[in-house]
């Protein structure tokens, strides 16, 4: 870069895009868009919609299983990973103009797919199509995403660690997918292939383990292993025992995947390949685990964030969640009760992870916004103090209690204790969204430092890039 | 090669006109003989005796005699400016900086820029970058030029480019410093360690060992 000559900001600016990480402007979006799903569902729960008032495959319970892992986990985790990836790979997102179409796709697929669920049940009775349409959206919307990432990843070759967890994580990702878009066709009668229609008979849980466990879980704790030791001082962990994790993790996947799916179309026991990549799965589990242990361990910053005292209590939910599968599984009870087991997974861990770093990044990405462009020209706020975490701490509390309480309920086969603790979550996840609006509006700033010259008050939504 | 003289409003000075460049830009007093150690021409001039000072321009040489008569002086002094300019000797050399020989001026606004460098806070720790230890160096060049070589915490970190800019801002407000360079490294990587006691301090970090 030239030196610098005091007429020619402007100019300047222009070139000052060096090092790729910055601002995603639609990330934002997506976590509304994710916090207005996650909101919805937890409202259906509280109602008694779906499990466990109605069985595990009832259309009530995909429309409301598919509001929380795609509506509610999927948009957060590609808001993250658009702003989030970037940093991994220190690299610029291979386009910035995608993730919009992006974002519309999947809330259009997504719509399209719970009317397809309530038109299987008659509850919609008008003769569109909307599982093909579902389809074809969510592929698109995923496909972009995917291919935005993987562009992304790809020019960044070799790969740290995390962002190799990533690459695992999204191919699992097309796997969901593509067993999605295999159910609804075959649901629709667009395709009688025999093959495929065994795939819908007894593919169901590959297409679950798939998604809650390649795509979200391995994600997540890629993403966390970089982020954790961003925010808690900690050094990066690459030994051989995060690798070892790393790739034992990969095989779970593939053998569960790819193992099943031979042993759908072969007739082989689907269980065996199942019970192989349980155990792997466990063994990387466990890895992960205390490579997290270390991680918090080795952390220089002694009084950690709410952000990271929160996580933990979401890897604990991930710990509860594997004791609990491999107890139940041991005493023979594991059908009976797998929906108690997606739930812990899905809220004690994915969700409890989400919200513990959507509260960090909410902060972050609103002080890039606001107060980077006039950091060396005026005094500045911390992202701290963007803030309140006193505040914030007792929604966390409760939603975390109100999440193991629901769990005991499921497990105890209590519907009405279910729906309280639902409306629990529903009450405490309204604090904490309170809480990320404050931030948004910079409410917590002091008045003196709150708007500098030149600065506006950020969107709620979206962000951009303000120049002074 | 032709060397013009022309007479002053000093008596005691006498300007020639080699019409040749003499400097590239600016003038320079040289006032005695220590101070002409930066130019073989001025060297050579002091040697001649009834020399007291110089000045040189951009194409002229001002003499000032300390006595004598200038019917005397003037063919040495022309001989050896001729002499000079045809040996092709540069008029004043580079300068030369020593490492660790900076002039007192230019470590004060060393000193400047850095305190300058304090408003700028790394968002995430919510401290200065001066006592995270995030800057690695500020070097002060003639013509306020200012050198800051610096890194962020984490690599790839989105608050990169502010930082940078921040940096930028920050070191142009001194008064004195007319151009800026920031440029990041991550060579070596930054560590904890390289904190200041107060920053430590004011995150909670133990003293020891980088990571
Ligand atoms: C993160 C991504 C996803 C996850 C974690 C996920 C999870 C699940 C789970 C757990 C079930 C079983 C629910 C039950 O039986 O009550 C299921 C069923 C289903 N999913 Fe998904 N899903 C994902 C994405 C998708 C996508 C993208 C589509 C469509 C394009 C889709 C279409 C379906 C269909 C049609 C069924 C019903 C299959 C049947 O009952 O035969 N899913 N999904």
């Amino acid at each position: 870069m030239p030196a610098a000559r005091r007429p020619a900001p402007l100019q300047q600016k222009k070139n000052a895009i060096v090092l790729g990480a910055t601002l995603s402007r639609w990330t934002m979006s997506y976590f509304a868009a994710a916090l207005i799903a996650f909101l919805a569902a937890e409202l259906l729960m509280t109602l008694g919609y779906g499990y466990p008032s109605a069985p595990v495959e009832s259309a009530s319970t995909l429309v409301l299983v598919h509001l929380v892992v795609l509506g509610w986990l999927s948009l957060l985790m590609c808001g993250a990973l658009f702003q989030f990836v970037p940093v991994l790979v220190a690299r610029a997102l291979y386009s910035d103009s995608l993730p919009l179409p992006t974002l519309v796709c999947l809330i259009v697929g997504l719509a399209a797919l719970l009317l397809g669920f309530l038109q299987m049940d008659g509850f919609v009775s008008t003769v569109f199509a909307f599982f093909p349409a579902a389809a074809a959206l969510l592929a698109i919307g995923f496909g972009l995403a995917l291919w935005n990432l993987g562009r992304t990843l790809w020019a960044a070759r070799p790969l740290p660690l995390p962002a190799r967890f990533v690459v695992v994580g999204l191919c699992s990702l097309a796997a969901t997918v593509t067993f999605g878009i295999i159910f609804t066709l075959v649901l629709r009668g667009v395709t009688d292939n025999p093959h495929l229609a065994d795939v819908v008979a007894n593919g169901v849980p590959l297409h679950a383990i798939a998604g809650l466990g390649g795509w979200l879980t391995f994600t997540a704790m890629g993403v966390s292993y970089r982020l954790l030791a961003m925010f808690m001082l900690a050094p990066d962990l690459d030994s051989s025992r995060s690798r070892a994790g790393f790739y034992s993790g990969t095989a779970a996947l593939a053998v569960a995947i790819g193992g099943g799916v031979a042993a759908i179309c072969f007739a082989a026991s689907l269980t065996l390949a199942l019970l192989a990549a349980g155990l792997l799965g466990l063994c990387a589990l466990v890895l992960y685990g205390a490579d997290m242990l270390r991680l918090y361990r080795a952390r220089k910053r002694r009084v950690i964030e709410l952000n990271s005292r929160m996580a933990a209590f979401a890897m604990a939910g991930l710990a509860a969640s594997v004791i609990l599968i491999v107890a139940l599984a041991a005493l023979g009870f594991f059908a009976q009760h797998v929906a108690a087991t997606a739930f812990l997974v899905a809220f004690g861990w994915l969700s409890g992870l989400g919200l513990a770093k959507l509260y960090k990044i909410t902060a972050f990405l609103t002080w890039l916004e606001c107060y980077g462009p006039v950091l060396g020209k005026t005094a500045t706020p911390r992202v701290q103090d963007l803030a309140v975490e006193r505040r914030a701490i007792r929604w966390f509390f409760l939603y975390f209690c109100a999440v193991w309480a629901a769990t005991a309920a499921l497990l105890l086969e209590m519907p009405m204790a279910f729906q309280a603790c639902a409306g629990l979550m529903l009450i405490a996840s309204l604090g904490i969204i309170v809480q990320l609006v404050r931030i948004r509006r910079l409410l917590d700033v002091g008045v003196a430092m709150r708007l500098p010259p030149g600065i506006r008050m950020p969107q709620l939504l979206r962000c951009s890039v303000q120049h002074d | 090669m032709f060397i013009q003289t022309e007479a002053t409003a000093d008596p005691a000075s006498l300007k020639f006109l080699p019409g040749r460049q003499v400097l590239a830009e600016g003038t320079l007093q040289i006032r005695d003989r220590e101070a002409a150690a930066r130019s073989p021409l001025a060297v050579k001039l002091f040697n001649v005796d009834g020399v007291a000072a110089l000045s040189f321009g951009a194409d002229t040489i001002i003499i000032t005699k300390s006595g004598g008569d200038w019917q005397h002086l003037k063919p040495a002094l022309l001989g050896v400016i001729m002499e000079h300019f045809m040996s092709g000797a540069p008029v004043v050399l580079e300068p030369i900086k020593a490492i660790g020989e900076v002039s007192s001026e230019a470590q004060a606004m060393v000193a400047t820029v850095k305190e300058a460098l304090r408003l700028v806070i790394d968002p995430e720790l919510g401290y200065n970058i001066v006592d995270l230890g995030l800057v690695y160096d500020v070097a002060i060049e003639d013509g306020g030029v200012a050198n800051i070589t610096m890194t962020t915490t984490t690599r790839g970190c989105p608050a990169t480019n502010y930082l940078k800019d921040g940096a930028r801002d920050a070191a142009w407000s001194v008064v004195g410093v007319e151009f800026v360079d920031v440029k990041l490294t991550y060579e070596p990587p930054w560590t904890p360690e390289m904190m200041s006691v107060e920053a430590k301090r004011h995150l909670g970090i133990a003293d020891g060992d980088g990571w």
